[in-house]
Formats: structure tokens, C-alpha cells, sequence
């Protein structure tokens, strides 16, 4: 029973930190109809800002600039550099394949100087855990579980709430429609995108924390365990990535935690059940568990 | 009508000419790569010596390929350095063969293919290959290096590169080590016949090697193995710890990278598994004794190799180290410039023994190398190179994490070979 509540918690956590990611991609997509390729080496930018600003400014200076800089960059990306192919939905196709342009040249940079190192970010929680009845869990995924609370309950806030926000809903139902009525649909996109670079560079703080043991440059690809999650909750909808990222994280934790009871289905079966899941929910339901009209854009 | 045959005359032509072309291309190419071997090849240099591809009566050329810009970038750059230093001290000292030491360097990023190309590359004007590195990337050469009777050190240990004539693992296989893993806990860890040990391991050669390794002994010691497959990409291994905290392991053993090392033992500390856990070499770095889990590894961490610790009191390693840390003041002392160096030493034994008996051809070399016993470059155990089935050694240090220690670890037992790797080995 302590086995089964240790990778629920296990599991949960790593929810919480997909959920970030996917959040990402449903805002870009969302804002832009853009599935943005190059997110995990935006994750890998501002994780690798802490890390090497974290002894100057401390973590909390590190973190807080990493954020705005990789929001920054998220933005400058899609206002110079993707919103130059044009706001409609055909050439949203042609800037995903600009992304993964993107993606090769920012992480074969990053890489490049991070090579082979193991970078700590300096973050408060080190390895300390805490004991919740029977389960032992590391103050990192609590911080985790907590902070993507509350990040991601903003972001519902900002699209139910703000101008910006309806903007954005609105952009997305229709585009033409929202235009005439007045929506400035270059910077509407351009502010999902860095919203989207914020979370990346969060998500990157506890990807990189206990029990991981440092920034290494293939933390970004970690950050694609998020994908299946956004797509299986339906891409266009927050609540669909929330409730995939979950699902995902669950199902890594479970299956690797019992992964000898599991062994009929070959070893390694961690690293395939995500999109296992993703493709068993497609299969029952093709636009994804909260995927609505939105959706169609697929 | 009449423009049918002329159209067709016309493509005619134009075959002729594309067929022209190749054959000018061809001729080209191998005009090239002929120019590329050297006009001495098999031939006899001034001083009577039989020389090859990459001997010259000035200079000897070795490559090395090599990972400077992938994730082994820093283990890659202290092979370089370290053997860059034994070029330089050896040509200091007049070279080999009243040859100047040369080492040609290809940094192939831990990319197969590109790994593929720079070996095309520098091949025709080497005689040896002191450094490659990436067991995908020597698995890819294989073939190449066999047919072209290049003498390859790999930085690889993997049992399936033995066998091969112009291959070398130097020291002792991922099996040896791990074999060697088991008698130190069974030894001094008050592991019991029945007991139950975690084998966390990456998919791939070198895991399956390790595991081969350690299924072996814990079924010759009576204890059960837990298999933990993983990647390279898998650096919070929460869920493993989990099954393994499930299945009441008293031990793990890891064949894993230094990122996965750090977070096994930083979790199962946190989670209270305080139980020994057994690395195979290439799972320690010296950074991770800058990491949050650090007091654990130097809790419950060993660490089986066949080189001894940097940090060893060895008079060959001290003046080693010492040399380097003058050449590269700012470039850290691990284990790769101890295995780097090493393996030019050997590599320039090789060498001096080819020369000796008259020739520095490609075979020359690889029959030298093969005849070297005992071969001691006072770095650590001696190795016998002259059955290509067996790893060159089967003795294994036990090393321990010392955050204070040059390279971070420190001997925590000197060289032994297990009991019962001899019956593994023939038994294979």
C-alpha cells in the first residue's frame, strides 16, 4: 500500500510539472494555432539562465529573470520572427516546421555549452523530504505539486478575467472574426507565446531539482513526456492539458513502479505508456478528453 | 518525325557525357585518397623500418575520435588533453622510432554518423586509434576497423568488442566489474545467500553487459537480481527506487550514466533505503560531489573500476596527475585523463615494440600489441594483451566519493580479482 501511495505522489508530481509544459503548448496554440516544437529547448534556456546566474543573483533572482527572459524570448520568437509568415490559419502549418528549425538551433547552442556538465540551480529545497503519513516525498515535488497550483490557477484567472484572456479565447474561435471586431491579433499571439516561455522556464526549476540531479542538456527532451499529455487533453483546452499532464504522470510512475509485475509487456514499457494512453483516448475519443471545436485545427 | 532520332541522339550524348563525368569523378577520388596514404605505404623508410599508412620516416600519426561537443564533451576533453601531454612529453624525449608523435583529432559529438565520416576521414593516414569514444559509435566502426587492421583503443567496455584482433578493450569488461560489485557486497556488506539485490542498468551494451555480469554472481552467491531497465534521458529515478524499496533490495547495482547515479542514491536516501549501492565506472563524476546529493553518495556509494582513483597514492598516477595540473591548470583532474594517458602509454609500447622488431606497419602494430603480457605502465594493474577473448585484465579496484579527493574519489580497496570471475570467463 506504501508502494502504491509512493508513485501515486510520485506520480502527481510529475503531473504537476508536465502540466507547465502543456499549459505552454496550449497557449501557443491556442494564441497562434502553432504547435511550438522548440519548447523544450525554451525550458533548456532559462533553466540554464539559473543555473549559471543562481551564484550572483541568488535562486530567486535567477529564477525571476530566467522567467522574463525566456518569456521574452518566446515573444520576440513569434513576433519577429514566426508572425512574418502571416497571422492565418494555413501558414500556422509552415511556422510549426519553422519551430523545429528553431528547437535545432537554440538546443545545439545550449548543448554546446553545457556539454557534459550536471548544473545546479541553487533552489532552496535541495534534498530535504517530508513525511506524510507512510510516504516519504521530496520538498522539491511538494514545492512542485503547490507552485503548478497556483501558476496554472493565474492563468485560468488571465483567460476567464482579462481583456487579454477573451482576446485570446476569441482569436482562437475565430480568427477573421476577431480581427474585425478589433482583437490586435499580432500581440495577442506574441503575449501566449511568452506566457507560454514563463512556464517553461518554471517547469525547468523542478524538472532539474531533487530527485533530478541537475540541469543537463537533455533536460529539454524530458519536456516532451508533456506533448502526448497536451494532446490527449485536447490541445486547445487548459483544463485538458491539466488533466493529461496528470494522467501521464501517474501512468509513467505507476508502470515503472511496477514494472516487474508488468513485465509481459517488455521491459522499458515506462518510456511508451504515455503515448500508449494518448493513443487509447484518441481511439475513444478522437478530439481528446476536453477537446471541443477548437480542436479542429488538428 | 525528324526530331525523334535527334532528341534521341541528343541523350545520347548526354549519357556519354554523365558516364565521362563519373569516371573523371572516380578517377578523382581515388587519385585522392591514393595521394592521402602516403606514397610510402609498405614501403621501407631510410632507416630500414617497414612503414604504412600513417608512418612517415618524420612522424607517426595516431587518431583519436572523439566527443568534444556531445554529452561526453568533458570526458572527451580530458582524453585529449591527457594524451595530447604523453605526445608532447614523448616527442620531448625524442619521439618513437626517431619519429615525432602526431594525434590527429575528430571531434564526432557522440553522432554515429558523423563518427562514420570523420573515421573515412583520417583512416587512410593513421596507423592507430589511441581514443574512440561511444559504444554506438564502435559498435558502427566495427567492421571498418577489422578490414583496415587499425589498432582501436576504444573507450568502451562492452564483453561483445572482444574477440577482435585490432581491437582492444583495455582493462576489464562491464561483466568483470560487476562480478566484482556482488564479492564486495556479499564480502563486506553483509549481503546473504536469499537476500535480494536492485540492478538499475541503461538499455544498450553496456547495461546488458553489466547485468550478464551480475546475474552471474548473485545466482553463484544465491541472492536474486531486480532488473531496472532505464535511459539515458530518465534522470529522476523515483519510480525505480520505488519498486526496488517494494522489492526489499538490501544492495543496488548501477550501470548507468553519473546523472542517474546521483538521483538513485540522492532519492533512495531521501526515502529511506539506505542500502549499499554498487556503480559501474562510467556512472561517477567529480561533479556530482557538487550536487544536493552528495552526502549521500559519499554515504553509500562505491564505485568498481579498473583504474585506480586519481587520487591514488601510485607514484606513476601522482606524477601523472602533477604533470597534467601543470599543463592544464584550469581543466579538472577524472578519470578520463588517468584512462586517456594510459592508454597512449600503451599505445606508445605498442609502438616501440613494432619498431623494435622492424616494421611500423598497421600489422606490425596490431602483432606487437598483441604479443605485451604483461604490459605495466605503472597506472594501475598490469594488462595481457595477447588472447583477444579474454579482457586484458580481471583485477578491479573499489573506489569511494570524497568530495575533497583530486577527481572526487578516493581507493577504498586496492586491485583484487574476484573469485569466480576465472569460472565466468571460461564458463562464457
Amino acid at each position: 500500500m506504501t508502494g502504491f501511495l509512493d508513485n501515486v505522489l510520485n506520480g502527481l508530481a510529475l503531473g504537476a510539472v508536465y502540466a507547465l509544459v502543456a499549459l505552454g503548448f496550449v497557449v501557443m496554440f491556442k494564441a497562434s494555432g502553432v504547435l511550438n516544437f522548440a519548447h523544450g529547448s525554451l525550458l533548456l534556456f532559462g533553466g540554464y539562465l539559473i543555473a549559471v546566474l543562481h551564484d550572483d543573483l541568488g535562486f530567486a533572482g535567477a529564477l525571476a529573470l530566467a522567467v522574463l527572459a525566456t518569456a521574452a524570448l518566446a515573444g520576440a520568437l513569434d513576433r519577429f520572427l514566426l508572425q512574418r509568415g502571416g497571422l492565418d490559419e494555413q501558414s500556422a502549418h509552415i511556422q510549426t516546421i519553422v519551430t523545429i528549425g528553431i528547437d535545432i538551433l537554440l538546443f545545439t547552442d545550449l548543448a554546446r555549452r553545457i556539454g557534459g556538465d550536471l548544473l545546479p540551480l541553487g533552489d532552496p529545497w535541495g534534498d530535504a523530504v517530508t513525511e506524510l503519513g507512510p510516504v516519504t516525498v521530496a520538498d522539491s515535488r511538494l514545492a512542485a505539486i503547490v507552485v503548478s497550483t497556483v501558476v496554472i490557477g493565474t492563468v485560468f484567472a488571465l483567460f476567464r478575467f482579462t481583456s487579454w484572456g477573451l482576446s485570446l479565447r476569441a482569436a482562437a474561435e475565430d480568427l477573421e472574426a476577431a480581427a474585425l471586431m478589433g482583437v490586435r491579433l499580432g500581440r495577442v499571439r506574441a503575449g501566449g507565446w511568452a506566457l507560454a516561455g514563463a512556464l517553461a522556464a518554471l517547469a525547468a526549476v523542478f524538472l532539474a531539482s531533487f530527485p533530478a540531479p541537475g540541469l543537463e542538456r537533455t533536460t529539454g527532451q524530458i519536456a516532451l513526456h508533456a506533448f502526448p499529455a497536451a494532446i490527449l487533453g485536447g490541445l486547445a483546452s487548459p483544463v485538458g492539458a491539466l488533466a493529461g499532464s496528470l494522467l501521464i504522470g501517474l501512468t509513467e510512475a505507476l508502470v515503472v513502479g511496477y514494472q516487474s509485475e508488468l513485465h509481459v509487456l517488455g521491459e522499458g514499457f515506462g518510456d511508451v505508456a504515455p503515448y500508449a494512453v494518448m493513443l487509447l483516448v484518441l481511439l475513444v475519443r478522437p478530439t481528446g478528453l476536453f477537446g471541443g471545436k477548437g480542436a479542429a485545427r488538428v | 518525325m525528324n526530331t525523334t532520332p535527334h532528341r534521341h541522339r541528343n541523350r545520347r550524348r548526354t549519357t556519354g557525357s554523365v558516364l565521362a563525368g563519373a569516371l573523371a569523378l572516380l578517377l578523382a577520388v581515388s587519385g585522392c585518397s591514393s595521394k592521402a596514404e602516403g606514397g610510402d605505404e609498405n614501403g621501407d623508410a631510410a632507416d630500414g623500418v617497414r612503414t604504412g599508412p600513417g608512418v612517415s620516416a618524420e612522424t607517426i600519426k595516431l587518431g583519436a575520435l572523439t566527443d568534444l561537443t556531445g554529452p561526453y564533451a568533458t570526458l572527451g576533453k580530458s582524453i585529449v588533453q591527457a594524451q595530447q601531454m604523453w605526445a608532447d612529453e614523448t616527442n620531448a624525449k625524442g619521439g618513437i622510432c626517431d619519429r615525432k608523435v602526431e594525434i590527429v583529432v575528430k571531434d564526432h559529438g557522440y553522432d554515429v554518423q558523423k563518427a562514420v565520416t570523420a573515421y573515412a576521414d583520417i583512416s587512410p593516414d593513421v596507423v592507430a586509434l589511441p581514443q574512440v569514444i561511444g559504444s554506438p559509435v564502435v559498435a558502427a566502426l566495427l567492421d571498418d576497423i577489422e578490414r583496415d587492421g587499425v589498432l582501436t583503443f576504444p573507450q568502451a567496455w562492452a564483453a561483445s568488442l572482444l574477440g577482435k584482433d585490432a581491437i582492444q578493450v583495455l582493462g576489464t569488461t562491464y561483466d568483470v566489474d560487476m562480478i566484482a560489485g556482488v564479492d564486495f557486497l556479499t564480502r563486506t556488506k553483509g549481503l546473504e545467500k536469499g537476500d535480494t539485490i536492485g540492478h538499475v542498468y541503461f538499455e544498450g551494451d553496456y547495461g546488458a553487459n553489466a547485468l550478464e555480469g551480475s546475474t552471474w554472481a548473485a545466482e553463484k552467491a544465491g541472492l536474486k537480481v531486480v532488473g531496472q531497465k532505464i535511459k539515458a534521458t530518465d534522470t529522476d529515478l523515483s519510480a525505480q527506487v520505488s519498486a526496488l524499496r517494494k522489492e526489499g533490495v538490501k544492495a543496488v547495482l548501477i550501470s548507468a550514466g553519473p546523472a542517474q547515479t546521483a538521483s538513485l542514491v540522492g532519492v533512495a536516501a531521501s526515502r529511506g533505503l539506505r542500502v549499499p549501492v554498487v556503480s559501474s565506472a562510467p556512472g561517477f563524476a567529480p561533479q556530482l560531489m557538487k550536487t544536493p546529493a552528495a552526502p549521500a553518495l559519499a554515504a553509500m556509494l562505491n564505485v568498481v573500476s579498473a583504474a585506480p582513483a586519481v587520487s591514488s597514492d601510485l607514484p606513476g598516477v601522482k606524477a601523472m596527475v602533477a604533470a597534467y595540473r601543470k599543463k592544464y591548470p584550469d581543466s579538472p583532474v577524472d578519470s578520463g585523463v588517468l584512462s586517456g594517458y594510459n592508454a597512449a602509454q600503451l599505445m606508445g609500447a605498442d609502438l616501440k615494440k613494432a619498431c623494435e622488431a622492424g616494421g611500423l606497419t598497421r600489422e606490425d602494430v596490431v602483432k606487437a600489441h598483441r604479443s605485451q603480457k604483461n604490459a605495466d605502465t605503472g597506472l594501475g594493474t598490469a594488462q595481457d594483451f595477447s588472447d583477444v577473448d579474454r579482457p586484458a585484465s580481471v583485477e578491479t579496484y573499489v573506489l569511494k566519493p570524497d568530495a575533497k579527493a583530486v577527481g572526487g574519489v578516493v581507493n577504498a580497496e586496492e586491485a583484487r580479482t574476484a573469485p569466480g570471475v576465472e569460472e565466468y570467463l571460461s564458463s562464457r
